[in-house]
């Protein structure tokens, strides 16, 4: 017993002597910074000067912090006392980034991104500000489609800015050298299930035959959650079926349809007109198709074009998903646009708001913020904003996609946890045989599980 | 020795070790040595308790709070410890630490003495080059070494495969296969540390001890066992705690390769903390499994001090 | 096996030709990845992402280099060595205090303290995280380069291996500066330091490297860019969709180069830190 008090009152001493040494920590290094800031805000000391953090998920171009600079610029000739400090987040650690700083109560004030964060995780945990009266008065424009999924329970959360659609892409040259693109409509963009299997079976013969210098005709990646749109859209779209009900109260992987397309995938597997990899996610998957070593990709968009124009040696071609009808749906890419974290700071919010109307209701700056994103405007009134953009050419099949677009599923309940469990459904039935019926059962089961 | 039992449990015969620990001293003495040693321990402390034991005490509450992204909902109780048991990926994921510290652990204490003992007579130039040469993966960054690790293991491209012949094999995304790699790329990141120490050890064995047994007509293996061994046991004991720590604390690799998987073949309970936390943001959940870990951590600990000690 | 090989001198010859072709095979397969790390940041993007391996750049650019330094790699730089020194410098001051305390002297509680200490030495931070996110959020401390010092000084190794350390020093020694008159501080400052120097220089470039390598705090303290390190800038680099290799690439050649120096530059002390370390067993 002796021991334990002076330990007791050491412990105490110690946690008191703790915080006083973080507390000088904090001054040193917060002089420090001053300087650096200052430059910024330089009209910081007239009142009402309302400093912002938004954090930016990486979407087209928006990289780095630098991309942000002219939209802020924009911004601050209006307002000149509000600063915007931009931080650059992305998708492999950028919900960690925001968990963390959520738990601390050191969310931002905005944040970049789609619905599937905005909407899905942060609005339904209570963190996110009404955003009804910006889409009262500038968002009668915006598709039904986009508005519906801004909202949780009739309250829009989320404003948007762009939006594309998600879709795969061939090797032309290599289809070509192939005989396979006699199986693809090059107008519509589109083929039927039955010619995309001839296609992938041409593919492989040419392989075999050394006619053209690929490795495999495809990847199933199967690896990480990333780019799961693609591996989703494939297997929806073969048979036509859905990846939710249409009240959002399961998700259909072991549905008849959707049975039969796995099924489908794991035959070609085994046939060696497609191959699947466990070790890949989507970016490993995109690197093999623009190194030549796959024909196909199944998670393309105008963005990925950009990232990965510099080291493709030949022409990838946009397509729709195929299906049985030649009729694809595809995924929504985004809506990309912004949300508003309530940090119990009424000048924030409101400072915030007019920051997330300028971006996306001001065509001039609109139009320039969407050119970055490499995707389309919500405003229907806008038009086409890339009509005299250099690539517009490039930029053509991508608007096309959109005519294609689908339901949006990423608000169904249990969505983040049903995408942990997707990948390795499909590792499993891809790389080890798993019977599908089973596998897609146990997948249902559990994703319905966290549903409610 | 007092410090020999302190590893084991405190509460263990208490009386017993305090009269050997102040043998000989008087009251006034053990007071004012008390005094003057918190004294020393106090910077060091205050460290310790604000950044380690506080926020390990916070854990062990929020273990048993309900507790997601929007804050505390509520009092879960033993929830989130029965949830833990039930929990299949949380089996594996012991499985799969205790593969990794068991087969690690020993493979780098062994091979870092083997490579050890056979540079350190040479002369500066190659020894240091060797030194440098296996310390070279531990300073270039867990980012850029899994990089190069997986094009080597690239299934369609990779260097193993054209090596052995296996074309289009995948050793990541093979679950007999993955963990095998992440155990063989922690090794390699993992001995450099070792290495360095033990050349110093055994650069420092007495040799007048060496060569007396010698002259008595010892094997190499006598000599070994009972001069060498006991002489750089101190340098062993430093080894198997590092190597403990770096193969708990393997977290880059398995982020940056497999994610945990295929088919959770690579999860660890460290990885299944981070991914809980941060991926499925429940975060009273992610506590109840950091702090398992914590007390498997300590019990392993406890059990290599104990056992590495009595000599 | 292991024993014979511990001495090679007398030991056969078909022996040592093996020993020594294992260790340059080893050597090779453990130089490799610098090797293509160094070469890579020298590739352009056709050739980083080629898939027949290219040994060595058919055409050599700065680029890597060039886009590097587009963002403040510099800046990056000195946040890393700026924490990985102060780190360093205050674990090594206060572990040197806390080790000697429990190596040497007799007091209350010590063993109770030192289980505590060697329980939580293999702790991993992820654990912990959480809560030590939201003590820094109290103290004002978020995205600063001290969030990430703090934490590791706070790691109790050093005060372990401190304690190995000071307990080799002799008794004898102590009693004879007490005897002398001299003070705690001073006989800690005057005695015991010069004898545990080597220790010190051990667990400096133990906790340097560490604190290097600590991806992991980093990511979850620093978020602003400009308060990014090096090695968590090369892994914020790394895309969902795309990866620019010849970056991670040049950053990492970047990152590798600073520690190796220092790795070299303290090879001395730490042979002999561990010189004392093995005198008594």
């Amino acid at each position: 017993m002796k021991m334990k008090k002076p330990l007791a009152l050491l412990l105490a001493v110690g946690l008191t002597l703790g915080l006083a040494a973080c507390g000088s920590g904090n001054n040193s290094q917060g002089g420090s910074q001053t300087p650096a800031g200052g430059s910024e805000t330089g009209g910081g000391a007239s009142t009402g000067a309302v400093e912002l953090s938004l954090w930016s998920f990486n979407i087209g171009g928006f990289t780095d912090a630098a991309a942000w600079d002219s939209i802020v610029a924009a911004f601050n000739e209006a307002n000149p006392d509000i600063t915007v400090t931009v931080t650059p987040i992305n998708y492999q650690d950028g919900d960690q980034k925001l968990t963390t700083a959520i738990s601390s109560n050191n969310a931002p004030d905005i944040i970049f991104e789609g619905p599937e964060r905005i909407v899905g995780n942060y609005a339904r945990e209570g963190l996110m500000v009404d955003l009804g009266d910006l889409w009262s008065a500038s968002g009668s424009d915006i598709a039904e489609g986009i508005s519906s999924v801004s909202q949780l329970d009739g309250t829009y959360y989320m404003y948007p800015l762009s939006v594309a659609a998600h879709c795969m892409a061939i090797n032309y040259e290599a289809f070509e050298a192939a005989g396979a693109l006699q199986y693809l409509d090059e107008t519509t963009r589109t083929w039927t299930t039955d010619n995309f299997v001839k296609a992938m079976e041409a593919v492989r013969d040419a392989i075999d035959a050394g006619t053209i210098d690929i490795t495999v005709p495809g990847i199933i990646y199967c690896g990480a959650q990333g780019g799961d749109q693609g591996t989703r859209a494939l297997v929806n779209n073969l048979y036509s079926d859905y990846y939710v009900n249409e009240d959002g109260t399961s998700y259909l992987a072991n549905s008849e349809n959707n049975v039969k397309a796995l099924t489908l995938l794991q035959d070609m597997v085994n046939n060696k007109s497609m191959s699947a990899n466990a070790s890949f996610a989507a970016a490993d998957e995109l690197q093999a198709f623009a190194n030549q070593t796959a024909a196909v990709t199944f998670c393309w968009n105008y963005s990925n074009y950009t990232q990965y124009a510099e080291q493709t040696q030949f022409t990838p071609f946009a397509m729709a998903f195929p299906s049985d009808d030649g009729v694809p749906e595809l995924e929504m890419a985004g809506p990309y646009g912004f949300g508003i974290f309530n940090n119990g700071d009424e000048a924030k919010i409101e400072a915030a708001k007019k920051f997330v109307d300028f971006v996306c209701n001001d065509q001039a700056a609109g139009t320039d913020a969407v050119k970055v994103t490499g995707f389309f405007p919500v405003h229907s009134d806008w038009g086409d904003v890339y009509a005299d953009a250099e690539d517009a050419d490039v930029r053509a099949p991508f608007a096309l996609m959109s005519d294609y677009l689908g339901r949006y599923y990423a608000l169904t309940g249990g969505w983040t946890e049903q995408r942990a469990l997707w990948w390795p459904m499909l590792a499993e039935i891809m790389t080890t045989g798993a019977d599908v019926q089973t596998a897609a059962d146990n997948f249902v089961q559990q994703a319905n599980a966290n549903i409610g | 020795m007092a410090q020999n039992t302190a590893a084991a449990p405190a509460q263990q015969k208490p009386k017993k070790e305090k009269r050997s620990q102040f043998s000989g001293m008087s009251k006034a003495l053990v007071r004012r040595e008390t005094i003057s040693a918190y004294l020393f321990l106090l910077p060091s402390l205050v460290f310790f308790v604000s950044f380690v034991v506080v926020p390990m005490f916070i854990c062990v509450i929020y273990s048993f709070m309900e507790y997601g992204l929007g804050g505390i909902k509520g009092f879960a109780g033993l929830d989130n410890y029965i949830k833990l048991f039930q929990d299949s990926i949380f089996h594996r994921g012991f499985l799969n630490t205790v593969l990794i510290v068991v087969v690690a652990v020993p493979t780098v204490t062994a091979f870092s003495l083997w490579v050890s003992s056979a540079i350190y007579k040479m002369h500066s130039v190659p020894r240091s080059f060797f030194r440098c040469v296996f310390y070279l993966p531990v300073v270039t960054g867990s980012v850029a070494i899994t990089v190069v690790w997986k094009w080597i293991l690239h299934p369609y491209y990779g260097l193993l495969n054209q090596l052995v012949g296996t074309d289009g094999f995948d050793w990541l995304g093979t679950s007999s296969t993955a963990i095998w790699f992440i155990i063989l790329i922690l090794f390699t990141t993992s001995i450099g540390q070792p290495i360095v120490l033990y050349v110093a050890a055994l650069g420092n064995v007495d040799q007048s001890l060496v060569e007396a047994a010698q002259v008595d007509g010892a094997t190499k293996l006598q000599v070994f066992w009972k001069i060498k061994w006991p002489q750089i046991m101190p340098t062993t004991l430093y080894v198997l705690v590092i190597t403990t720590i770096n193969s708990f604390q393997c977290f880059a690799l398995i982020q940056l390769l497999t994610k945990g998987g295929p088919l959770n073949s690579t999860m660890t309970i460290m990885y299944q903390v981070y991914d809980t936390a941060y991926r499925l943001n429940d975060l009273g959940y992610a506590n109840a499994i950091g702090v398992i870990l914590a007390i498997i951590i300590a019990i392993f600990s406890a059990i290599q001090f104990k056992v590495v000690k009595t000599d | 096996m292991k024993a014979k090989t511990t001495d090679l001198s007398g030991t056969s010859t078909g022996y040592k030709v093996f020993a020594a072709v294992v260790l340059i095979l080893l050597a090779i397969f453990f130089l490799f990845p610098l090797y293509w790390i160094v070469t890579g940041s020298f590739k352009d993007a056709i050739e980083i992402n080629a898939k027949y391996p290219i040994w060595f750049p058919q055409n050599p650019t700065v680029d890597n280099y060039a886009r590097l330094f587009e963002h403040p790699a510099f800046k990056w730089l000195f946040n890393i060595v700026f924490i990985s020194a102060m780190a360093m410098i205050l674990t090594c001051l206060t572990a040197a205090l806390a080790g000697y305390a429990l190596g040497k002297k007799r007091f209350y509680g010590r063993a109770i303290l030192f289980t505590i200490i060697i329980c939580a030495m293999a702790l991993p931070k992820q654990v912990i995280v959480i809560p030590l996110l939201q003590e820094m959020t109290f103290f004002h401390m978020n995205d600063n380069l001290w969030a990430v010092i703090l934490p590791t000084v706070g790691w109790p190794f050093g005060v372990f291996l401190m304690k190995q350390f000071s307990e080799t020093i002799p008794n004898e020694i102590l009693e004879a500066a007490r005897v002398d008159g001299a003070g705690e501080l001073r006989t800690f400052f005057s005695v015991v330091f010069p004898m545990i120097k080597p220790g010190i220089g051990a667990l400096a470039i133990f906790t340097f490297v560490n604190t290097w390598n600590d991806y992991f705090l980093q990511l979850v303290m620093l978020t602003s860019d400009k308060n990014w390190t090096l090695p968590l800038a090369i892994a914020n680099l790394q895309g969902e969709m795309s990866s620019d290799f010849g970056l991670i690439m040049a950053g990492a050649a970047l990152a590798a180069i600073p520690i190796v120096v220092v790795f070299i530059a303290f090879q001395k002390y730490f042979t002999q830190g561990i010189a004392m370390g093995a005198v008594k067993g």
